[in-house]
């Protein structure tokens, strides 16, 4: 069913008790003004990079992947927008290094090479990011036990119900990409329709029915 | 000359001045134009359009251009709001720029706002639960803040009123200091709530239940509104008319009544007081838009532009009687800020219902009322707590590798994994004097106004309340059979909840309270504050159905004072 169609059905199980006019804002809710800034932070090349390595991280299987869900210009999109400059930076940066560690391994722009090699070389990205945020957090913990020795020494403690800022940690390239193509994949339209069961209108609740063989999660 | 200005102020004159369109102004402006009053109710931000301007309502997720996520512009122009969940990019225009409105933190306060019509009507949680007589004793009982003026009978029957009105659904459990209401059919539990509520209720031999979350949403049609659809998009505005809002159900009425003025851009800077009467003359509006200043004049004035919107207009309402604050003889104004601590409880994975899942999106979950520090149960802190929490099943799953990709990931993503089982604590905290607010000259908003300095902050007795919230839920949940239980304390904040009240409280006394028992000011009789600054203590449930009971009855009493000729 269409999504004029779901909207008409619904109006009709309400008993008609929606306006035209409240129909036709249904329908053209969706046209509001970008707040996305104008321009690129990156490379045509540098693009279909970020394209690729989405498309390796949410591949196609039995479903679209994400370079058929346009997740590749979305990402692109999001650090531009979304991200602070250390993060665009630390992003810039690993898009570089990906396309040098391709140049010293294969030869090739990573552009060019298959996809058994994309995966190898993301994976060494991977446990590269593994390794580099265990260390982190091992120095910060033990920071914050400093801290903790020191204020018990110094200072009074503020109010101990206040949240808890969690602590900057260098922003990763890899754990960047990863999150985006995850999020732009999964509400894409091909991702929460096709991937997952995506219901505009479900009408109703049912707390407990059986799962059938090959549902999907719920979008 | 003389003529113009008599014409000029005739025309500015109405019965009733109503500051504030939210929840409680909204009620506010229903009751007295229903009761023949013509009512002028004011809104210090732009109109918001039922259905028409809910523009986002029917989006659907890949029609959000950050699909949620803020933007680093947005992060900048909105610093408080952006602390918490609720301001994301699916309502973004229902919240407040922060340097717009700016205000002192002594301590840290959250304080999340929405200045447009139906202010935060449009995003609340719509969870409705009616205090009792514990919570109306408690104060006198444990001697912390002032007793109640009123008693659950008091407020009972109009309970009864704006339940019927506003449509709540749920379930009566016949609980202790828990009152059942005019409710509408329950929504559904899923199969992991049920099962955790039996063994609960087993186990506690009723001594402790858990039941449906009791929702301003429609499970059927009532009063013209459409029934819930089961989006959980609430807060983005809701098309069907589904939940109680301003909009939705207030408004619509008010207006029908042919008695209402709605002016939109209405910032309300100080209430006029007359010596000669002793009463409120009128207002002083500045046009949020243009700057200009307005006065409009009314026989009785209801303040409803939520607990610290009314108080700064109070305190900033000063005259040679009343230097300090507008009926703050007693100095208490501006004092005895609450909100509800929480973020903190259990939560843990179900087995046994692998074979089960769920259709529709529910914006609701479970409730267990308070149980502690009743009858023999007493604890090392006073009051307590309720819970709020729920099943559900996504797409976590235990063995997916940090930071996983590919194919097979993607697959497994897509199929329904664990059930997770979870229940985070919402306490009462105590009405400190101390914990208070005040006028800040220092600064300046956006329309020349003073600032709100805000010195709040949660103390022992909350602190070591968290102790019970977090161990019992995790009890609760280990007694249900629920595995990998693990307990959390993300810390609170006040001002967080978007529960903050109490800083111009109801009182039987004139030297320890501001408002007597029909929220009617002691000291100037034709000012009534029928939002969140009005209560005397916390209680632990969801507040804004307690305002909507109270406001429909001071309302009541305002009508017939006036009619008898006292205001």
């Amino acid at each position: 069913m269409d999504r004029r169609e779901a909207v008409k059905s619904v109006a009709f199980l309400m008993g008609a008790a929606l306006s035209a006019t409240t129909i036709g804002v249904f329908l053209e809710s969706c046209n509001s003004p970008s707040t996305s800034t104008a321009g690129s932070l990156f490379s045509a090349d540098q693009e279909k990079l970020i394209t690729e390595v989405a498309d390796i991280i949410i591949p196609t299987t039995s479903t679209p992947g994400a370079k058929e869900a346009g997740v590749g210009p979305f990402i692109a999109m999001m650090v531009k927008d979304c991200y602070p400059s250390d993060a665009q930076k630390a992003f810039t940066k690993g898009l570089e290094d990906l396309e040098k560690q391709s140049k010293d391994t294969f030869k090739k722009s990573f552009l060019e090479i298959s996809v058994a090699q994309r995966q190898e070389l993301l994976n060494k990205v991977r446990e590269a990011t593994i390794a580099a945020s265990k260390v982190e957090k091992d120095a910060l913990e033990k920071q914050q036990e400093n801290v903790v020795q020191k204020k018990s020494e110094k200072e009074a403690p503020g109010n101990a119900m206040t949240p808890k800022d969690k602590p900057k940690t260098a922003p990763q390239f890899f754990a960047i990409i990863r999150d985006l193509t995850l999020l732009g994949y999964f509400t894409s339209e091909i991702g929460a329709t096709k991937a997952l069961a995506y219901v505009e209108i479900p009408g109703r609740y049912d707390g407990c029915v059986d799962l059938k063989p090959g549902q999907k999660v719920w979008a | 000359m003389s003529n113009l200005n008599t014409k000029a102020t005739a025309q500015n004159t109405y019965d009733a001045i109503v500051v504030g369109s939210g929840i409680s102004g909204g009620w506010a402006a229903k009751e007295l134009t229903e009761k023949g009053l013509k009512v002028l109710l004011l809104e210090r931000g732009r109109n918001v359009e039922h259905i028409k301007d809910y523009t986002t309502a029917m989006k659907k997720p890949w029609e959000f251009e950050h699909r949620g996520r803020l933007t680093e512009a947005q992060k900048d122009t909105h610093p408080v709001q952006i602390r918490d969940y609720p301001y994301q990019e699916y309502n973004e225009s229902f919240w407040v720029n922060d340097h717009d409105c700016p205000y002192t933190e002594v301590k840290r306060f959250d304080w999340y706002r929405g200045f447009h019509v139906g202010g935060k009507s449009l995003m609340w949680g719509r969870q409705s639960y009616r205090l009792s007589d514990l919570n109306f004793e408690d104060n006198a009982k444990d001697g912390h803040g002032v007793d109640w003026p009123i008693r659950y009978k008091d407020i009972a029957p109009w309970y009864d009123y704006v339940e019927k009105f506003a449509g709540i659904s749920g379930q009566a459990e016949n609980y202790p200091h828990f009152p059942d209401g005019q409710f509408l059919p329950p929504m559904e539990m899923n199969c992991v709530e049920k099962d955790v509520k039996k063994r609960i209720e087993d186990k506690w031999k009723k001594s402790r239940i858990m039941t449906i979350g009791r929702t301003a949403n429609l499970t059927v049609e009532h009063g013209g509104r459409g029934k819930c659809q089961y989006r959980n998009l609430c807060s983005r505005g809701c098309p069907f008319g589904a939940y109680f809002s301003t909009q939705s159900s207030t408004l619509p009425a008010a207006v029908a009544t042919g008695n209402l003025t709605l002016r939109p851009f209405s910032l309300v800077n100080t209430i006029i007081y007359d010596k000669e009467t002793q009463k409120a003359k009128g207002v002083v509006v500045i046009d949020s838009e243009t700057k200009e200043t307005i006065e409009y004049y009314a026989k009785i004035v209801f303040v409803n532009g939520s607990t610290l919107g009314s108080t700064f207009l109070l305190l900033n309402s000063t005259s040679d009687i009343f230097p300090n604050g507008l009926g703050n003889g007693s100095g208490e104004l501006g004092h005895n800020l609450m909100d509800h601590h929480f973020r903190c409880g259990a939560s843990g994975r179900a087995e046994g219902f692998d074979d089960k899942y769920t259709f529709g999106r529910r914006a609701n979950g479970i409730y267990i009322p308070r149980y502690r520090n009743i009858g023999n149960d007493k604890r090392d802190y006073v009051r307590g707590f309720g819970y709020q929490g729920g099943a559900g099943r996504g797409n976590w799953h235990a063995d997916v590798a940090e930071l996983a990709f590919g194919g097979d990931f993607k697959d497994q993503m897509t199929v329904p994994g664990a059930w997770n089982m979870g229940l985070g604590g919402f306490g009462e905290s105590l009405p400190y004097h101390e914990n208070r607010v005040y006028i800040d000259k220092s600064k300046k908003d956006k329309w020349g106004q003073p600032v709100l300095a805000i010195d709040c902050e949660f103390k022992d007795n909350e602190q070591k309340m968290r102790v019970d919230m977090m161990n019992d839920a995790a009890e609760m949940l280990e007694a249900a059979g629920i595995k990998d239980v693990h307990t959390y304390d993300n810390g609170s904040t006040p001002g967080m909840a978007i529960h903050e009240m109490g800083t111009a409280r109801m009182g039987h006394d004139p030297k320890t309270s501001v408002l007597n028992k029909f929220n009617q000011m002691h000291e100037v009789k034709n000012v009534f504050v029928t939002d969140g600054s009005c209560m005397p203590s916390a209680a632990c449930q969801n507040p804004s159905l307690t305002y909507m009971a109270l406001t429909a009855r001071a309302c009541d009493f305002a009508v017939n004072e006036l009619k008898k000729g006292n205001l």
